[in-house]
């Protein structure tokens, strides 16, 4: 009997996934622990294995198409079986999408009006479908308004576009063919774009800028950040931390690999341990703000700022105050790695998922900076590069001493200078007094 | 209130007036002097007129060759001035009467502009103050007449004044080696005067494709006209002209002196300041939409500066309208085509082999007789011509099309048509041209590429 292939749900603030890549072809044979399809969420990819063997009988997402969480992808089954069935149009979870699409489909062919050709509108959302055949068409999709879900173009606009369109000359076609060059408008007879109207998308065009759309991790991103500053108070404190103990250790760290140890403890790791050890003390900081209540984690879960290939990524350790130095250090490494690569866990990229977080821009040489809280939690400490500042060792000896910069920015709805002060010190004494040995 | 007000009546004008008054636009169209402007009054249509009679004439003369005998040939000067007056009158008629029909007001005065007021721009006319959303300014050229000791303005003859002559000259001293001196070279020359022509640069005919330029010399030198190019002129004594060639000081006289230097924008005593409109060495700025730098402030034709042709001006005109009146139209001028109105006819578009070589544009070039066209043989007796086809090296689009001979006139439209829609050699090689016909010889240089 076929069976269906359906999104699997990643996450659950995952509700839907766009498939990236098709692995088996309609009509192939298919065994279990094959790789049928990749797929990505908003912050990363996976790929669906098989789970039952058989003949791909159907698909019914192409690579690029986006399918809701849970919904038929495809078909497994005997050759010759039907799969109608299984299409998503016949299920309850994709019916009312499918609809809407269908009633904008017929909207558009009563539509007389022609879609303006070349209005800069951003971004474009352009089914797959839509946009083979536009390409095959030479139709400047860029600025067509889509008249499917949210704004998303379909191929009926294409094709009403088509009708009223005079496209590209053949020379245009024919540059745009090959080299990836679009045109962004139409200067020839009847608007026709010509081949000085093509421009290269991956580099500068003529008018000295280049519109790039904004990905889904950007969006994000960029939703996250004005939502926080938005709609908190932050403020930032700054403190220097004497890191004499750290770099010593950090020696030993080094001296320690040299004679084969394999456990590479980074500076951030040591600080990352620092403020673990403070929160506890402190659990003040270690919480969420929730308008009219303050949850204060019992545990530490730290947010990591990680940048990656994507974008900014901040994935959390959960119960990070479980861990020893060693046990962290290997955490945090793991994490950063499953980010960049892009399959770390979504729900770990949540802000709810952390209760504090810490970003380092040490390394970049950053002197001092204004980190933005990830919400809901009510704090985050950058960490700077470290300096050299002169520093009274007693007795009259005045040196100059390495001092890390420490950049604490807090929600002052959720608490206030005093508390988050001493929450800074309390920081800068766990890194002034470290005690950790090999 | 008008929706546009148009000043100067030649093909930018009359034509914007024409189509945005089709368009339901109510249109006030001024100037000074006739409808049609240069164009129809003294330049396009009264000399292509002269020139057709004197193209008949060269015929006649050269009938034996096909056969025919003709016992006498001759002609009758004042007729073909008249006919040329006939012609110009009827076409001038002929615009009065698409302004009735598409109710454009015509006023016959020298218009100014007043300034701007808060429905529109204000212009004052015939004692008249009226007022319209848009204005065009289409004021055109005149003769341009550079500074030469000794000469008096109402001795030369340019253009204009040329067209009222009532006898024909024995001689001629034509000052500038241009389209329009070329152009009275051959009807003065085809008519038996004696024509001399002094030209500054290196070459006639500047802008044109040098080896085309230098046929239609070698084949006027012929016909008995004197050229002297890389000429100065540095004197004008009564019907004597001085020149410097090579360094030495010549001089020529003749019963006439045609003075056809270039062009000067008409931008002096409109107004213009009134409104702020940017002017760059006389002539007025504008977009690819022939937008001014003021708001509702459009020019169109020879004002600004460049490309001084007439159905560049209409199609500036076309241009303008077209926006006003909501469709987005843009005005390129890769595709202009330029005709030399001579005998043999010297017709072009695009870019010549000394541009491409200038702006490095890679290209390739075939060029390729007249004669591979039978009609040309047919209709062409012991004559020669030839095409000239640029296309780009990549991906052989057709860059631009050169043709020497009768009657590339009438067909250059098709390579511009071809460069305006980017066609390749390979897209015009699907095309079907008449045969037999010259044009034919556009189609054959597409296949001279395969060699």
């Amino acid at each position: 009997m076929a069976v269906p292939v359906i999104m699997p749900r990643q996450g659950q603030s995952v509700e839907s996934c766009i498939i990236t890549e098709w692995y088996k072809k309609k009509g192939e044979e298919v065994k279990i622990g094959d790789v049928l399809f990749a797929y990505e969420t908003d912050k990363a990819s996976f790929e669906a294995i098989a789970e039952t063997e058989g003949i791909l009988l159907d698909i019914f997402f192409n690579a690029g198409d986006e399918a809701l969480v849970l919904i038929n992808v495809a078909v497994i089954g005997k050759a010759d079986e039907k799969t109608d069935s299984f299409k998503p149009g016949n299920t309850t979870s994709a019916a009312s999408e499918n609809k809407q699409e269908e009633e904008f489909q017929l909207k558009v062919e009563t539509k007389t009006e022609t879609a303006p050709l070349f209005q800069n509108t951003g971004e474009t959302k352009i089914s797959p479908r839509a946009k083979k055949t536009a390409e095959q068409k030479g139709i400047l999709y860029r600025n067509i308004s889509g008249s499917g879900p949210h704004g998303r173009i379909i191929e009926q606009d294409i094709l009403q576009t088509a009708a009223s369109n005079p496209g590209m000359t053949s020379l245009a076609k024919e540059m745009a063919a090959g080299s990836g060059m679009q045109a962004i408008q139409g200067t020839g007879v009847g608007g026709r774009a010509l081949s000085s109207d093509l421009t290269q998308s991956a580099s500068l065009n003529n008018s000295g800028y280049e519109d790039k759309k904004v990905s889904n991790i950007r969006k994000i991103i960029a939703k996250a950040m004005f939502d926080s500053l938005q709609n908190s108070a932050q403020l930032t404190h700054h403190m220097g931390a004497d890191v004499r103990k750290l770099l010593a250790f950090r020696n030993e760290v080094k001296t320690a690999m040299d004679k084969g140890s394999k456990d590479n403890i980074t500076l951030n790791d040591m600080i990352c341990f620092c403020v673990i050890k403070a929160l506890k003390k402190m659990p003040e900081m270690n919480s969420h703000f929730l308008g009219d209540s303050i949850r204060t984690f019992s545990n530490v879960h730290l947010g990591l700022a990680i940048d990656t290939p994507r974008g900014l990524m901040v994935p959390s350790v959960r119960n990070a105050d479980d861990l020893n130095l060693k046990g962290l250090s290997a955490h945090i490494k793991t994490l950063a790695d499953s980010c960049r690569k892009g399959n770390v866990d979504p729900e770990l990229l949540s802000g709810k998922a952390a209760s504090f977080t810490v970003s380092n821009l040490g390394n970049y040489g950053v002197e001092v900076f204004t980190p933005v809280i990830n919400l809901p939690q009510v704090g985050i400490l950058g960490v700077n590069t470290i300096m050299h500042r002169p520093a009274d060792l007693g007795n009259g000896v005045f040196a100059f001493v390495p001092y890390i910069g420490l950049s604490l920015t807090y929600d002052h709805r959720a608490t206030d200078g005093g508390p988050a002060t001493l929450f800074l010190k309390e920081i800068k004494t766990q890194i002034e007094n470290w005690e950790e040995k090999i | 209130m008008y929706d546009l007000g148009i000043i100067g009546a030649g093909p930018a004008g009359y034509i914007a007036a024409e189509r945005a008054g089709q368009k339901g636009l109510k249109v006030v169209l001024f100037d000074k002097s006739k409808l049609g402007g240069v164009c129809l009054n003294e330049g396009c249509i009264p000399t292509k007129t002269m020139l057709y009679a004197a193209k008949l004439y060269d015929h006649a003369k050269e009938s034996s060759k096909y056969g025919i005998t003709i016992q006498e040939v001759g002609f009758d000067f004042g007729k073909i001035m008249e006919r040329k007056n006939k012609v110009v009158n009827k076409l001038v008629a002929g615009i009065g009467a698409a302004m009735k029909k598409y109710k454009v007001d015509f006023v016959n005065a020298k218009a100014e502009i007043i300034g701007r007021t808060k429905e529109g721009i204000e212009i004052a006319a015939d004692g008249k103050t009226v007022g319209c959303k848009n204005l065009l300014i289409a004021t055109g050229s005149e003769a341009f007449i550079p500074p030469i000791k000794g000469l008096k303005r109402d001795e030369i003859y340019t253009n204009r004044e040329i067209l009222q002559i009532k006898v024909l000259p024995r001689s001629i001293t034509i000052i500038g080696g241009g389209v329009i001196g070329m152009e009275f070279a051959s009807f003065f020359s085809s008519m038996g005067t004696l024509v001399t022509v002094i030209e500054m640069m290196p070459e006639i005919l500047s802008g044109i494709d040098e080896e085309f330029s230098l046929q239609l010399r070698t084949e006027f030198t012929k016909k008995g006209v004197s050229f002297h190019i890389g000429s100065k002129v540095t004197e004008i004594n009564g019907k004597e002209v001085f020149f410097e060639k090579e360094g030495k000081i010549n001089s020529v006289t003749s019963d006439i002196i045609l003075v056809s230097v270039g062009r000067k924008a008409n931008t002096e005593g409109l107004g213009l300041d009134k409104l702020g409109v940017e002017v760059e060495k006389g002539a007025i700025k504008i977009d690819n939409q022939c937008r001014t730098n003021i708001q509702n402030v459009y020019a169109a034709g020879d004002v600004k500066g460049f490309s001084l042709l007439a159905h560049t001006a209409s199609r500036e005109g076309e241009v303008v309208v077209n926006n006003l009146t909501g469709r987005k139209d843009i005005m390129r001028y890769n595709a202009i085509p330029g005709i030399v109105y001579t005998n043999p006819e010297l017709s072009s578009v695009g870019i010549t082999e000394q541009e491409a070589k200038k702006k490095a544009i890679p290209y390739k070039v075939r060029t390729l007789p007249m004669a591979y066209a039978g009609r040309f043989i047919v209709e062409n007796e012991g004559k020669s011509g030839f095409c000239k086809v640029l296309i780009g090296e990549k991906y052989d689009e057709i860059l631009g099309v050169h043709m020497i001979g009768n009657p590339s006139s009438e067909m250059i439209f098709g390579a511009a048509m071809a460069i305006e829609m980017q066609m390749r050699v390979k897209d015009m090689e699907e095309i079907v041209f008449p045969h037999p016909t010259v044009s034919e010889i556009f189609k054959e240089t597409m296949f001279a590429f395969h060699e």
